[in-house]
């Protein structure tokens, strides 16, 4: 916000200073002043507040619920010598990487780049169906999957076998199913970027004898690496919090088999009650989904240098 | 577009700013008339709760005209609604005037000044006098002696088994087991001559939040010599333990030799349902360790009667670990219905308190749940006992029960006895591993380790 309001009289062009600048912010800022307000007030309070419980013991019933009192670095010294928070943890890793990173990503861009050239049947078919798995609502996408994965479910129906797959792979299982429902996601990223390739140069290089694996390699992903980038950052900021498909398809169980940190920092913060313990795992998660972000952009931008 | 936005965000603003001022004092709706805002859990197979509460707001509107009750049900299980209402009581503009409470819960609220004690109030109150036994006015009485709360039901906890299960697998009936062994044998028996049934089924995993602990956990570590979460004499925490580990050991027994649930059963939130529902209507199971209520899944109020259920089902004591004295064991909470302090209806509270608890409605809660009545008079009532014989065998048990030690520290020590139970149904843990993690967390459970005794 405060950079936006820095750059606005340099964005709008104005070479006069005093007045006229004044009232050329002004009449920016007017109408925007609601909406700030209530950025202020509904976004960076509760992120402030839950900052500062970081810090203390509040919990939600108890006497630390009326009395909290601030314990420093107690909550993270806690957390880091947990074995469940470091479980979580790599858990998130493991779930981010192959359910992001390498499974909507490619897939999303193997199916974009399939699509590229077909008829207009095929697109609107296969768009529909994709596009359907990521607009349904997270619960009923894990509802069809658990009735796809559970033991008398279509999957065992379908192989003749009995076998609990939520409960002998569950990362597998939520991995897949948020696959299932990501992908699209990154299909219209990759769209959108794939038209944006200029189609004589990958025919010029099809003229000079280059095979389909090279003109993608050379030609094509080059060309649509800043839309890989963002698309990587994206995704990777959406799962690193995704709660409600895991929770809904295994609970982070059986055990602590799929719980990964946001079910990890639900079930400290909302079934034991440590809302401040549960805020200071939230604010790790904040800076490591910082952290990915600024291995982005620097990617981003090594790219371009 | 900017401004449009700005626009639209302007009546957001105002619509969230009514919607707040009119969602903040329920107490004072509808220009001056009174309303009381009373907070329960309703499931789809637990309806008795609400229909006794309907009944209660039609009995107290026409006798108190100018108050409203307004019954707020919250949707699930009981892990659910200690979350709601702990959320629900962050604020006093939130909070219900008068709540549905687990007993054990109780102290953690008194602690933080959230309930309003009742005394004064109960002393006006013929039947707080004639009615109720003493050992049940103690249900939720705070650590500083006062009490919050009036039970609607209590509880105690033992074995049903089916008997057709038993006769197929060619164990006795009416089964009486002496020992922890005895209980294993008979599912060890089941599991060989009766290979579609369960043999074996208790609460074990997180999910089940306190009902692991105090139906599962609780009823096998009382029956140990000495078991106990809370030396009393030294008002500590106790760290593990033999009969710590001894109790895991027994639940380690039953999902290593496969005597209980599958995995996928054993973590499901709707165990419960699956046991009473479906296996016990089918013949699908031998034995469960489960509450006094039951056989109210059973009974024409539930929502899959299952009449012949008084034929094949049997119950009998939890035993001792090796049938030490008295022989069996049982364990006993309950539900109170208690007060906040942000009120500022007291009178009006405690008054629908007292006709939600009253002969007719407590008598219509405890045949519908099958829960044990705590007033006399209800327990007295031939209604109470027509339908269901296995009332007086869990009402007896009150002999052999005990209370769990619910203080403040008791829920985050309940966490960690699922923590350690979990541990050993996945397998992911030894017993003695596990009560040693259990020994590690309990000092940041209970907030020191000078609460903690070692053993």
């Amino acid at each position: 916000m405060t950079v936006a309001t820095a750059l606005s009289p340099a964005v709008t062009g104005s070479p006069a200073g005093g007045p006229a600048r004044r009232r050329r912010v002004l009449r920016w800022l007017l109408p925007m002043a609601p909406a700030l307000v209530l950025l202020a007030l509904f976004l960076a309070g509760p992120i402030l507040w839950s900052v500062y419980i970081a810090f203390t013991n509040e919990t939600l019933t108890g006497s630390a619920s009326v009395h909290s009192q601030f314990v420093g670095f107690d909550n993270f010294t806690r957390m880091f010598a947990d074995p469940n928070f470091v479980n979580s943890f790599l858990l998130t890793f493991v779930f981010v990487i192959g359910s992001a990173v390498i499974g909507q990503n490619t897939l999303g861009l193997i199916i974009a780049l399939l699509q590229r050239g077909r008829g207009r049947v095929t697109r609107s078919v296969v768009n529909g169906v994709v596009i359907g798995a990521w607009v349904m609502p997270e619960i009923v996408a894990a509802a069809c999957w658990f009735s796809f994965l559970a033991e008398d479910g279509t999957l065992n129906r379908v192989l003749g076998i009995s076998q609990e797959w939520l409960y002998t792979a569950p990362m597998l299982a939520v991995i897949l199913a948020n696959v299932w429902r990501g992908t699209a996601f990154s299909m219209l990223v990759y769209s959108a970027a794939l038209s944006e390739v200029p189609p004589d140069l990958v025919e010029a290089a099809a003229v000079d004898g280059a095979s389909p694996a090279r003109r993608l390699l050379h030609i094509t992903l080059p060309l649509i690496r800043r839309s890989i980038m963002s698309n990587l950052m994206l995704i990777t900021l959406q799962t690193l919090a995704s709660f409600g498909l895991i929770y809904a398809l295994t609970g982070g169980g059986p055990g602590t088999a799929s719980q990964t940190t946001p079910l990890y920092m639900y079930e400290q913060a909302f079934r034991y009650f440590e809302i401040g313990y549960g805020s200071a795992i939230a604010l790790v998660m904040l800076v490591i989904g910082a952290l990915f972000s600024l291995i982005y952009l620097r990617l981003i931008k090594v790219e371009d240098a | 577009m900017k401004r449009s936005l700005a626009g639209s965000l302007l009546v957001l603003t105002a619509l969230t700013a009514a919607g707040c001022g009119s969602g903040g004092t329920t107490q004072e709706a509808s220009g001056g008339a009174k309303e009381l805002e009373v907070l329960y859990k309703v499931e789809p197979t637990w309806p008795h709760l609400e229909n006794m509460l309907k009944n209660a707001k039609k009995q107290y509107e026409s006798a108190h005209p100018g108050v409203t009750i307004k019954l707020t049900a919250v949707q699930g299980n009981n892990e659910a609604y200690y979350t709601k209402l702990a959320l629900l009581n962050r604020s006093p503009d939130s909070a219900p005037d008068v709540y549905l409470h687990d007993t054990f819960q109780v102290n953690a609220d008194v602690a933080a000044g959230k309930l309003a004690p009742l005394d004064e109030y109960l002393a006006t109150w013929p039947d707080w006098g004639t009615q109720y036994p003493d050992n049940v006015k103690q249900a939720a009485r705070g650590i500083d002696g006062k009490i919050y709360g009036v039970p609607i039901s209590t509880d105690t906890r033992g074995l049903w088994y089916h008997k057709d299960v038993f006769a197929k697998a060619g164990l006795p009936v009416p089964w009486e087991p002496k020992t922890w062994n005895d209980v294993l044998t008979a599912a060890r028996t089941i599991k060989q001559k009766v290979p579609d049934a369960v043999p074996f089924s208790m609460y074990s995993t997180k999910i089940h939040g306190e009902a692991a602990t105090m139906q599962g956990f609780e009823m096998l570590l009382y029956g140990t010599p000495g078991g106990t979460l809370y030396d009393d004499a030294q008002k500590k925490w106790v760290a593990g333990g033999k009969n710590f580990t001894d109790a895991l050991t027994f639940i380690n027994t039953v999902y290593r030799e496969e005597l209980g649930p599958k995995q996928a059963d054993a973590h499901n939130a709707k165990l419960a349902d699956k046991v009473n529902l479906e296996w016990f209507p089918a013949g699908k199971i031998g034995i469960s360790l489960d509450g006094a209520w039951t056989a109210a899944a059973w009974k024409p109020t539930s929502t899959k009667p299952w009449p012949a259920w008084q034929e094949k089902v049997g119950w009998t004591a939890m035993p001792t670990q090796n049938g030490e004295a008295p022989g069996s064991v049982s364990m006993s909470g309950g539900w109170v219905m208690a007060m906040s302090s942000y009120t500022k209806l007291k009178k009006e509270a405690f008054d629908f308190i007292a006709v939600a608890t009253n002969k007719e409605n407590s008598l219509m809660y405890s045949v519908s749940t099958g829960d044990l009545a705590p007033r006399k008079d209800v327990a007295a009532d031939p209604k109470y006992t027509a339908d269901n014989p296995s009332v007086k065998f869990f009402t007896d048990l009150a002999e052999v029960t005990h209370y769990r030690p619910a203080y403040e520290a008791y829920p985050k020590v309940s966490a960690q006895v699922q923590e350690a139970m979990e541990a050993v149904t996945t397998g992911s843990r030894t017993p003695e591993e596990a009560a040693a993690a259990y020994a590690k967390a309990l000092p940041a459970a209970v907030g020191g380790p000078d609460k903690v005794l070692a053993r």
